[in-house]
């Protein structure tokens, strides 16, 4: 079973598949516990593909994803996931509160009610991204950034130790990007794995402990110093070079 | 009042129409919650037409190898299995080639629906099925028999939703968290197709096939306009259900009209009338919230005039600086008051904190696009009133990149004193 390991994600000789077109290609690379790790690439490089193989939703043609040492099909709740806002239907007619219940689903047996401890844990999970005071609130009347950290919130009412998050940051202002951030920092203080799709290159290297640069095959996995090398960039994003001379130098200074 | 009232419901037939169609109407409203939300009302039109297939079908086998005449079980059955059959044939066709799921919708169930008409008329002498009953439904002439089986049906699909709540809420919400903490989703959704199908089979023999899917999916969207949770919509719809069968068979016995017809005409009135005046997601609401809406406009105009005028400002200076041509102004200042952005000093207003550090953004933003109009050469007596209309763009950081480009100014063209940003 879980083999005492350093290791809390491994994936090895990954590839998925659309029709003939590879998402990922032979991606291997075992991420560490206790890391704030950002995914990068450009569009369609399979990094939402990524995220969905550690959560074992779908089905790799071949290589396999561990989770804690067990097989990620198999780990149902040791990972938890919160999904691109895009994705999510935000007139469904569900509140703050239930979302954040939503968390503690798994915990709950099919033929109860929720528990006042499922309570208490919803709402310490809303205290922690500072969002209890909108539990009555259908999810559609928050903004872009409340609504991040509703789900960020349901996540860490799983309980689990790894966090997976679709593109966190996208359509958010500085201000909230921010404090969605604080919030990672602190889920890792707590002893939390977090892997994120990111976006935007420039901030990477601020945010992230380690880098996973992909596009189909993996590019490069490491510190930001390491896997932001113009050469690998240039690979990975062809013809748009000059931006990234920019991201380059910042982080060399 | 008596004979309009009470009357009919002394009548036999009534009352079977009013507790069957009621049973039926219960259970597709709740059902027909997670029917609307996963937008798969399409599917619930498709599985109605299929059923006639599947009828003529039970109907032949039964008789031919029972010699059973009109088993209803039977039929029942062989409603079920065309249902199943179609919604495989429906996701089959949607997968393999590049048709799209609307259409292999469209495609399957009139082709099901016609090879059950076609059935239907090849043996008309050795099954007895009424093409018109089927179509149109016949709830004034409800059976004993289909009491029971939608009873049946009824409580059989409702212990499942309400066991199964969470799972359905979350599946239908997000299938991927529902996956990964290890739901059967793929399960649940043949669990629901079935639900689904039983329902409409149940209610196809008092609404008919063409109405069926508006008993399973307008209760329900009624519903969604007045509730933020799953649980309260499902109670509403059935509620809605309820009302347009007892709204409509009355309406029927009042104007002698076909049931089935009435039932639905009274439940989509019934949407329509909550479609406009539903508190928070009907067309009054929505008016009434535009036409409340402060413009931002006069509300930043309201913040400079009362910063440049330093110290507690009447209303009538105010009055003259800003621009209100819809008599938004006293609205304005309710709703600033509101915000805590102004307070009111006696007969005048005078600045918050807050509002004072607003204020002075946008004064920063006035007197930073002045500097730049200057600077790209605009006529002299045109830059304050375009920069009066400027100053509103702040977003994405505007104001921050015209101090930057212009070199971080003290002074605007007029020598007044930018004040510095803060957010």
């Amino acid at each position: 079973m879980t083999t005492e390991s350093p290791y809390v994600i491994e994936v090895e000789h990954l590839t998925v598949s659309y029709h003939a077109r590879a998402a990922l290609l032979d991606v291997s690379v075992r991420i560490e516990r206790d890391q704030l790790v950002g995914v990068i690439g450009p569009n369609g490089a399979g990094k939402s593909t990524f995220i969905k193989a550690i959560l074992g939703f779908i089905k790799p043609d071949i290589g396999t994803v561990l989770i804690n040492g067990g097989d990620a099909q198999k780990a149902t709740g040791q990972v938890a996931y919160v999904p691109q806002r895009g994705a999510v239907d935000w007139d469904f007619p569900i509140t703050v509160q239930e979302v954040a219940m939503m968390g503690r689903y798994q915990q709950i047996p099919w033929y109860t009610s929720p528990r006042p401890t499922d309570y208490q844990a919803a709402r310490e999970a809303l205290e922690m991204v500072r969002m209890e005071k909108f539990g009555e609130r259908q999810i559609g009347e928050l903004s872009g950034g409340q609504q991040q950290r509703v789900f960020l919130a349901r996540a860490l009412a799983q309980g689990s130790d790894i966090l997976l998050l679709d593109e966190p940051f996208a359509g958010v202002d500085a201000a909230t990007e921010r404090a969605i951030l604080d919030v990672l920092e602190r889920a890792k203080e707590a002893g939390k794995t977090l892997v994120v799709v990111h976006h935007d290159l420039a901030t990477a290297a601020e945010y992230f402990d380690k880098l996973i640069l992909i596009k189909q095959r993996l590019y490069g996995y490491g510190t930001p110093q390491a896997v932001l090398q113009e050469d690998l960039l240039a690979k990975v994003y062809e013809g748009r070079l000059r931006i990234f001379r920019d991201v380059v130098r910042e982080d060399a200074s | 009042m008596y004979e309009l009232f009470i009357a009919p419901l002394t009548e036999v037939y009534f009352q079977k129409a009013l507790i069957g169609g009621s049973i039926v109407a219960v259970v597709a409203g709740v059902v027909g919650c997670l029917v609307v939300l996963r937008r798969m009302a399409f599917l619930g039109d498709a599985l109605a037409h299929a059923m006639i297939a599947g009828v003529a079908g039970g109907y032949l086998v039964m008789k031919m190898i029972f010699g059973l005449e009109a088993h209803a079980p039977g039929m029942l059955l062989g409603s079920l299995l065309a249902a199943i059959v179609t919604v495989a044939l429906i996701s089959f066709v949607a997968r393999i080639s590049r048709i799209k799921e609307d259409t292999a919708i469209g495609i399957m169930y009139t082709g099901i629906f016609a090879l059950g008409v076609v059935a239907v008329s090849i043996f008309r002498h050795y099954i007895h099925i009424d093409l018109m009953h089927f179509i149109m439904g016949d709830i004034l002439g409800v059976a004993d028999i289909d009491l029971w089986v939608s009873a049946f049906v009824a409580a059989g699909v409702l212990t499942i939703l309400i066991f199964f709540f969470r799972h359905f809420q979350l599946a239908t919400f997000d299938p991927i968290m529902a996956a990964s903490i290890g739901l059967p989703v793929l399960m649940l959704d043949y669990l629901l197709t079935t639900c689904v199908s039983l329902v409409v089979v149940s209610a196809v023999s008092m609404v008919g096939v063409i109405l069926v899917v508006g008993l399973l999916i307008t209760p329900a969207a009624t519903a969604y306009l007045l509730s933020d949770r799953l649980d309260k919509m499902m109670g509403l719809a059935a509620l809605f259900g309820v009302t347009s069968v007892v709204g409509g068979l009355y309406l029927c016995v009042w104007l002698d009209s076909a049931g089935g017809g009435a039932i639905m005409l009274f439940c989509t009135l019934q949407f329509l009338v909550v479609l406009a005046v539903a508190p928070k997601y009907g067309l009054l609401a929505r008016w009434l919230r535009l036409r409340r809406l402060v413009p931002q406009q006069v509300v930043e105009d309201v913040l400079t005039t009362v910063l440049r005028h330093s110290g507690p400002t009447p209303v009538a200076v105010i009055k003259t600086y800003v621009h209100d041509d819809r008599g938004d102004l006293a609205r304005a200042l309710r709703q600033m008051i509101q915000d805590g952005l102004l307070r009111q000093a006696g007969e005048d207003y005078e600045l918050t904190e807050k509002g004072d550090v607003e204020a002075n953004n946008m004064l920063r933003a006035h007197r930073l696009w002045e500097k730049y109009l200057h600077a790209i050469g605009t006529p002299h007596e045109e830059v304050h009133a375009t920069a009066h209309h400027l100053e509103h763009i702040r977003k994405g950081g505007a104001v921050d990149y015209l101090d930057e480009k212009l070199g971080k100014p003290d002074t605007d063209p007029h020598g007044k004193v930018i004040p510095g940003g803060s957010s």
